[in-house]
C-alpha cells in the first residue's frame, strides 16, 4: 500500500481515538430536586443495630423472595469463580437491620475485603479534616502533600482530587491490562512502597479539572494529604473519631510501605459496619446529634463532578456517575447519557467496589443496602438487583 | 512455491518479533515489575483472606489464584507470613496486626 493511502487510513483512526472535551457546560446545580439526604428516623444504632422484621419494616416478603434468589443462587463449582456470587446483604431501614443474610460462609462478625468502596471513607477523612478547619477542599492539595509541589501540579486542587480529575495520568483497569495498569504497578509492584508518592510522580496529562477518568491514585494521594495533616493524631481521626464514634467495631485498614493507610482499596469490614458508615451519610454526616461531616459536605459528595461533563467517554464510564469518591444515579440529557441505575430512585447513591462490593444509600426509601461480593465474571447487573431491590417495599408503607 | 510461502513466513515471524521486543523495551519500566504482579497479588491477597477475613486455607487459595500458575506457596502461620513464588520472583506478605492487617515486603 502507498505511505499517502495508508496515512489517509490511519488519519481518522487516529481522529477517532483520541478524545476531545467537550464544550464545557454551563455550571449548573447537578443535584436533582428530589434529593435529600436527610433521613426519616434520628435514632441511631448502639453497640448492636437494632433488628426489626421485615413485615414491620413494609417489605413484602414473596417479593423479597425474589431479590434472594438473584444474589444468592450460585453457579458451578467454587474453584470456577463463575456468576453471581454475594457473600453478604444487609438491609436497613428506619434505623434497623430488617434483612440480613451470609453467603459463602461470611457470618455477621467476619470482615470482608471493601475494594474501591474504601474511597469512600477517603471523602469521610477530607471532609472530617474540613470540619476541623484544617483545609478547603479548594486549596491546593500540594499546601499539604509535598510530593505535588511542582509547577503543573501544584495547581491540583483537592477538590481535582476528590472528583478525580487531578489531570495525572492514569490507567485503571485490574485484569484487563495487568502490563500498564497504574493501579496494579502501585498496589502490588513499583508503587507499593509509598503509594501516595507513586501516584503523584505521573505526568500531567491534562490540565486539572478539565477531564475524568476513574484513578486509584487519587484516593491514595488524598488520605497521605490528610495523614500529613494529623500526623500522629491520624490513626486516632481514623479509628477512634470515625470508627469508634460510628461503632464500626470489625475494621481493618490495611497500609502500604510508608504507613499510609491504603485509601483506594484495602478497607475490611463487615456488612453491618459497612451500613452504619452509609447512615452516617444517610444522615447527612451527623451522628447522634454530633456533626462529623460540614454541612452541605454530602451534598457537595453527590455532586457530579464538573469535569464528567466535559470529557469523552466510553459506555464503560456512562455506568457509575461520580460525584467525590461516591457515585450518583444522575445522567447527563445533554448528552443522551440515562442515569446509570434507571430502576432505583434519583436520590441513589453508592460507594461501590471490584468485584461487586457496594453500599447503597436511598434517601427517599429510607434504605441503606450493603453487598460484599466475590463476582469475578461481570455478570451482576447493578440496575437489575437495585430495581428488584426497590421492589420488595410495599407502596403504603 | 513451499520455500516462498516458508520465507515469507519467517519473515512475519521475525518482523512481529521485532515490533514485539521494540514494544516492550519502549515499556521497560512495566515489562521489568511485569513478572512480580503474580507473587505480590497472591501472597498479599492470600495473607489478607487468611488473616484478615479469616478465610480457610482453600478459600483464600480460591480467592488469591490468577490465570499464570504459581511455583511455590508457604503460609507461616506462626510468623504471620504468605511467601509466594511465581514467574521466578518471589515475594512475602506479613501480617501486622487486626489494624493494619497485611503488607507486602519493600520493593526493591
Amino acid at each position: 500500500m502507498k505511505p499517502a493511502a495508508c496515512a489517509l487510513l490511519v488519519a481518522p483512526l487516529l481522529w477517532a481515538c483520541s478524545k476531545k472535551p467537550l464544550i464545557p457546560a454551563q455550571v449548573r446545580e447537578a443535584l436533582p430536586a428530589t434529593f435529600e439526604a436527610t433521613a426519616k428516623t434520628n435514632s441511631y444504632p448502639g453497640a448492636e443495630w437494632p433488628e426489626l422484621s421485615p413485615e414491620k419494616a413494609g417489605i413484602n416478603r414473596e417479593k423479597l423472595k425474589n431479590l434472594e434468589q438473584y444474589l444468592f443462587t450460585t453457579t458451578g463449582k467454587e474453584t470456577e469463580r463463575k456468576g453471581i456470587r454475594t457473600d453478604v446483604f444487609v438491609l436497613v431501614r428506619g434505623g434497623n437491620v430488617v434483612y440480613e443474610r451470609y453467603g459463602r460462609d461470611f457470618h455477621k462478625n467476619r470482615k470482608h475485603l471493601a475494594w474501591s468502596v474504601t474511597k469512600s471513607f477517603v471523602n469521610t477523612f477530607v471532609g472530617m479534616a474540613a470540619l476541623d478547619n484544617k483545609l478547603k477542599v479548594e486549596e491546593p492539595a500540594a499546601k499539604y502533600f509535598q510530593p505535588l509541589a511542582q509547577p503543573g501540579k501544584d495547581q491540583i486542587q483537592i477538590d481535582h482530587l476528590l472528583r478525580m480529575s487531578s489531570g495525572l495520568y492514569w490507567s485503571e483497569g485490574y485484569e484487563a491490562s495487568p502490563l500498564k495498569s497504574s493501579v496494579v504497578a502501585m498496589l502490588y509492584t513499583r508503587g507499593r512502597s509509598d503509594m501516595a508518592s507513586f501516584a503523584a510522580a505521573q505526568d500531567v496529562a491534562h490540565p486539572p479539572g478539565t477531564h475524568w477518568y476513574y484513578s486509584s491514585g487519587t484516593s491514595n494521594m488524598l488520605t497521605a494529604m490528610v495523614k500529613n495533616i494529623y500526623g500522629s493524631q491520624f490513626e486516632d481521626l481514623v479509628f477512634n473519631r470515625l470508627f469508634k464514634t460510628i461503632g464500626m467495631r470489625f475494621t481493618t485498614f490495611e497500609r502500604d510501605g510508608a504507613g499510609t493507610p491504603v485509601g483506594s482499596s484495602y478497607l475490611y469490614t463487615t456488612g453491618r459496619d459497612l451500613a452504619r458508615f452509609g447512615y452516617l451519610y444517610l444522615h447527612d454526616g451527623v451522628w447522634q446529634g454530633k456533626r462529623i461531616l460540614p454541612e452541605k459536605w454530602v451534598r457537595y459528595t453527590t455532586t457530579m463532578a464538573p469535569a464528567y461533563y466535559t470529557t469523552q467517554l466510553n459506555e464503560e464510564d456512562y455506568k457509575d456517575n461520580p460525584g467525590a469518591q461516591w457515585y450518583i444515579n444522575q445522567g447527563i440529557p445533554e448528552r443522551n447519557q440515562k442515569p446509570p441505575w434507571p430502576d432505583a430512585p434519583a436520590d441513589t447513591f453508592a460507594a461501590l467496589g471490584h468485584w461487586g462490593q457496594s453500599l447503597y444509600v436511598i434517601p427517599s426509601l429510607d434504605i441503606i443496602a450493603v453487598r460484599l461480593a466475590d463476582d469475578r465474571d461481570g455478570s451482576f447487573d447493578k440496575n437489575k438487583y437495585l430495581g428488584l431491590l426497590k421492589n420488595i417495599l410495599e407502596k403504603t408503607p | 512455491m513451499i520455500k516462498k510461502v516458508l520465507k515469507r513466513f519467517f519473515q512475519a515471524v521475525g518482523l512481529i518479533l521485532v515490533l514485539v521486543s521494540i514494544y516492550l523495551l519502549v515499556n521497560f519500566k512495566h515489562t521489568a515489575a511485569f513478572p512480580r504482579i503474580i507473587s505480590a497479588f497472591y501472597s498479599k491477597e492470600f495473607c489478607s483472606c487468611f488473616f484478615v477475613t479469616e478465610g480457610t486455607v482453600d478459600e483464600c487459595h480460591n480467592f488469591a489464584r490468577q490465570w499464570v500458575p504459581i511455583q511455590s506457596f508457604n503460609l507461616d502461620q506462626e510468623k504471620r507470613a504468605v511467601t509466594v513464588k511465581g514467574m521466578f520472583v518471589t515475594t512475602t506478605a506479613r501480617y501486622t496486626g487486626d489494624r493494619y492487617g497485611c503488607v507486602l515486603d519493600p520493593w526493591q
